[in-house]
């Protein structure tokens, strides 16, 4: 009777213990089914280039003032924007312009470059200036159809340059010399005051406060709207559902993919889903994004809290210690489950020096140098081979 | 021998269960209530967006932003004549002009108390006065002036789209911006860790509203008109979402345009609804002429109001029949507050009028700048750091009460409900929300 008792006691005993363990196991491993692809690839960072070798430039260099606002690479000069004017960096000595020189104004806070004609396109906190041929030309309210003369962003995308300002975006034609400016009046915009612009296969897009994304094809001339599907600024409903919030800071599209900024985190999207990203289930240094720019397949990602790069599976950081010039570069393969665990390997690298400054505003990349905007200087790392 | 065993293993499953799975929920519900101690604005639980149905992935405005640029290290210009602040508000070329007016008043009183009790260190604060000209892209121009004239914070302003603009340029330049009359609860929603509120929002009013008409008032089928502006947009949206979340959604929206004068087709519609209240969200004028023109048709239902009801303007064109009319304020204009007695007799002296709540708010924003400088020296991030620590101004007394400022550095302070008695408005603190005492409909599918 007793052995009888104990037999079935022991195997009741280890029935159970076999129950919790296996439920422990599923509860803290994911099963092969429910792995994403990125995370089986456990060396998936070759996908995406890593910098070191870090030169930081500031005024003790030549730049007009440490906090820089933007970069863009143009060739064989490095284009940067502070907040005391442009600098212009070729063959290893910097060049300074003002308002001095013709520029709108000193705080030059977005730059690019068309490809079509090499103008440089310069958005200030007073207008927008061309560089072409070595004069300025100077854009404003008054003497075009510039929404506003804060320029937030400007990007030029073959004949045509767009311009996100405080009172709207504006479209410039430099074939036709007509302004369009579009607003809450004509675009399904909620407010006109915008921040970003990209393009790319045939569309623009411009990321509006409170309005999302909005998407303007040039073939139609009609305008669509993203926005945050949960309607409410409080929370995130759900992670994928959408953009992630109604408050947008940027776009960048390359590769057939969306990227979207927010003070709440970043999103892609790829013509049919969108993915969501913050800095608890992926390898984002921060929710707090000022820019973004993307190249090919990979995206930089410009925060407060250190530079993210990623091509949505694998994720690279870099971070600048708060006590020195050192920092770190940190890989990360982060990947989210379908019930919201998250699983991820974390490789550190050491880095001497480090970025100037971790509050990162701008962002440029070339075949061999990322080029980095930041509040301490400006930073230009070697692509490691 | 089997019911032994079967005994033994309930009671094993049952010691079990209850250290790995109770402990755990119980663990869980923890970890929840302490990663949500008090929803975002004061929201109760059965008005928090979709809490009824699913936790949200994400949730904003929890834990205050730091902010992680430079700047601290940046010494005092030792040149200085005077210690520059930034004003922006309406003064001309929009419809808020009065009540420019009167936040000029109230910050321009506060700088020259300041600079009576020896400014900064000796040198004088200097307001620089912007017209933001109630314009879209207006305010993000002033500002740049702001920062090309060195200012080291600024208060503003009172239009919600003027401010929604400056405070993106703000965060550009790296200014402070004291928020004084913009009472849009999406202001400080924007997740930029450079500003502060100290006036509460329309979210606060319109709960307290929500309140008052449903459960207080017992109605269920309220009409609203309000102003094609955003200041009614975003109100209506909060005010209808948390109308259907209370089981009573709105039964008519009509809008009208600021400075519009006949609303005779949207009463019509809104009286064929035959509802049982009625919300007016607008300004004073047209606030108390569509109050006129529904009891004209034959409107008799009880009329509720936004906060910009309070104004002698509402009250003398509306006349008798703004007896009655219930709406929220801010604060009490009539509190027995030393401070707020000595502020309204200084006002009067000095400007030969009475400060409404945008002139009062005024001078307390204008206060806390000067204070959070007079601490942090001159230098816009370290003015930025104290002003947002929610330590050293947490709390604060100013002439409108009590600073309370939740983790987006917006005033969530308890506000006052308003109602017209004998031609003047009463104000009583408003009651506190308690939904879950209300009986509402829980019948129907979910």
């Amino acid at each position: 009777m007793r052995n009888i008792l104990r037999k079935n006691l022991q195997t009741s005993i280890t029935m159970i213990l076999c129950g919790i363990c296996s439920v422990l196991v599923i509860n803290s491993q994911p099963s092969a089914g429910k792995r994403t692809a990125e995370v089986k690839s456990k060396d998936n960072t070759n996908a995406i280039p890593v910098y070191g070798h870090w030169k930081n430039f500031t005024t003790k260099d030549g730049l007009p003032n440490n906090h820089a606002y933007c970069v863009r690479i143009d060739g064989k000069r490095v284009l940067v924007g502070t907040h005391e004017g442009m600098a212009v960096y070729e063959d290893g000595k910097w060049t300074n312009y003002t308002t001095k020189d013709g520029l709108a104004h000193n705080g030059v806070v977005s730059i690019d470059v068309s490809e079509l004609t090499g103008d440089v396109w310069i958005g200030t906190l007073g207008g927008l200036t061309r560089w072409s041929a070595g004069k300025f030309e100077t854009f404003n309210q008054l003497n075009s159809g510039l929404p506003n003369d804060l320029v937030y962003c400007v990007y030029c995308d073959g004949k045509d340059i767009w311009t996100a300002t405080g009172g709207g975006a504006g479209h410039y034609d430099t074939y036709s010399k007509q302004w369009e400016i579009f607003t809450e009046k004509n675009a399904p915009m909620h407010e006109p005051w915008t921040y970003g612009v990209s393009a790319g296969d045939g569309k623009v897009y411009i990321a509006a406060w409170g309005g999302g994304i909005i998407e303007y094809t040039y073939k139609t001339k009609q305008f669509k709207d993203y926005t945050d599907p949960d309607g409410e600024m409080e929370i995130d409903l759900l992670p994928d559902d959408g953009p992630v919030h109604d408050i947008t800071t940027g776009t960048a599209y390359a590769d057939g993919m969306l990227w979207v900024s927010s003070y709440f985190g970043f999103c892609s999207y790829d013509g049919t889903h969108w993915k969501g990203y913050f800095d608890h289930d992926s390898g984002l240094a921060s929710n707090f994004i000022n820019f973004v720019r993307a190249k090919g397949p990979v995206v930089f990602i410009c925060s407060d809290k250190g530079l993210s790069s990623t091509n949505g599976k694998s994720w690279v950081t870099y971070k600048k210690n708060d006590n020195n010039s050192d920092g770190l570069t940190i890989i990360k393969n982060y990947a989210r489950n379908d019930d919201s665990t998250v699983v991820h390997t974390t490789k550190e690298i050491p880095s001497s020096p480090s970025i100037a400054h971790n509050f990162i505003i701008g962002v440029d990349a070339d075949d061999n140098y990322l080029w980095v905007a930041t509040e301490g200087g400006v930073s230009r790392g070697e692509l490691l081979k | 021998m089997k019911p032994a065993f079967k005994i033994i293993t309930i009671i094993l499953l049952g010691l079990i269960f209850h250290v790995s799975f109770l402990n755990g929920q119980d663990k869980q519900e923890k970890q929840d209530k302490q990663n949500k101690k008090v929803n975002y604005g004061k929201a109760p639980d059965e008005i928090f967006p979709y809490d009824k149905f699913v936790k949200p992935y994400k949730y904003h405005f929890l834990i205050p932003l730091t902010f992680n640029g430079a700047g601290r290290e940046l010494k005092a210009p030792v040149d200085l004549k005077e210690v520059r602040l930034g004003f922006l508000g309406p003064l001309s070329g929009s419809i808020m002009v009065p009540q420019g007016k009167q936040m000029l008043q109230g910050a321009t009183l506060a700088t020259e108390e300041a600079n009576k009790r020896g400014g900064y260190k000796g040198l004088p604060y200097k307001l620089m006065i912007h017209n933001d000209v109630g314009a879209w892209g207006a305010a993000a121009n002033e500002v740049v002036k702001m920062d090309d004239e060195k200012v080291w914070a600024f208060v503003g302003s009172i239009d919600d789209i003027v401010s929604h603009v400056a405070l993106r340029a703000a965060l550009k330049l790296e200014i402070f911006m004291v928020c004084t009359g913009d009472p849009d609860p999406t202001f400080t929603e924007t997740n930029i860790p450079w500003t502060l509120r100290v006036i509460s929002d329309d979210r606060q009013g319109i709960y307290a509203l929500i309140n008052q008409i449903y459960k207080k008032d017992g109605h269920s089928r309220v009409a609203i008109i309000r102003t094609g502006a955003r200041y009614g947009r975003v109100a209506f949206k909060i005010f209808s979402e948390n109308a259907t979340r209370v089981s009573h959604p709105i039964i008519i929206e009509e809008r009208f345009a600021d400075g519009e004068t006949d609303f005779k087709s949207q009463l019509e519609r809104i009286m064929v609804t035959n509802p049982d209240a009625i919300l007016i969200w607008g300004n004073a004028k047209e606030s108390a002429l569509i109050l006129k023109q529904a009891r004209t048709i034959g409107l008799k239902q009880p009329v509720y109001g936004s906060d910009r009801m309070v104004n002698p303007e509402f009250l003398k064109i509306a006349g008798n029949l703004a007896e009655g009319i219930v709406t929220t304020c801010q604060y009490n204009p009539d509190s027995d507050n030393p401070k707020l007695k000595v502020f309204k007799a200084s006002y009067l002296k000095r400007f030969g009028q009475e400060p409404d709540v945008f002139a009062a708010h005024a001078y307390d924003g204008t206060n806390l700048l000067i204070e959070a400088i007079n601490k942090a020296g001159l230098n816009r991030v370290l003015i930025r750091d104290l002003l947002t620590d929610r330590k050293t101004f947490q709390g604060y007394e100013g002439v409108t009460g009590k600073i309370v400022l939740d983790q987006s550095w917006n005033e969530i302070r308890d506000i006052y409900i308003a109602k017209v008695n004998n031609g003047k408005f009463d104000f009583t603190p408003a009651p506190p929300m308690d939904l879950k005492q209300k009986s509402f409909s829980t019948t129907g599918n979910y």
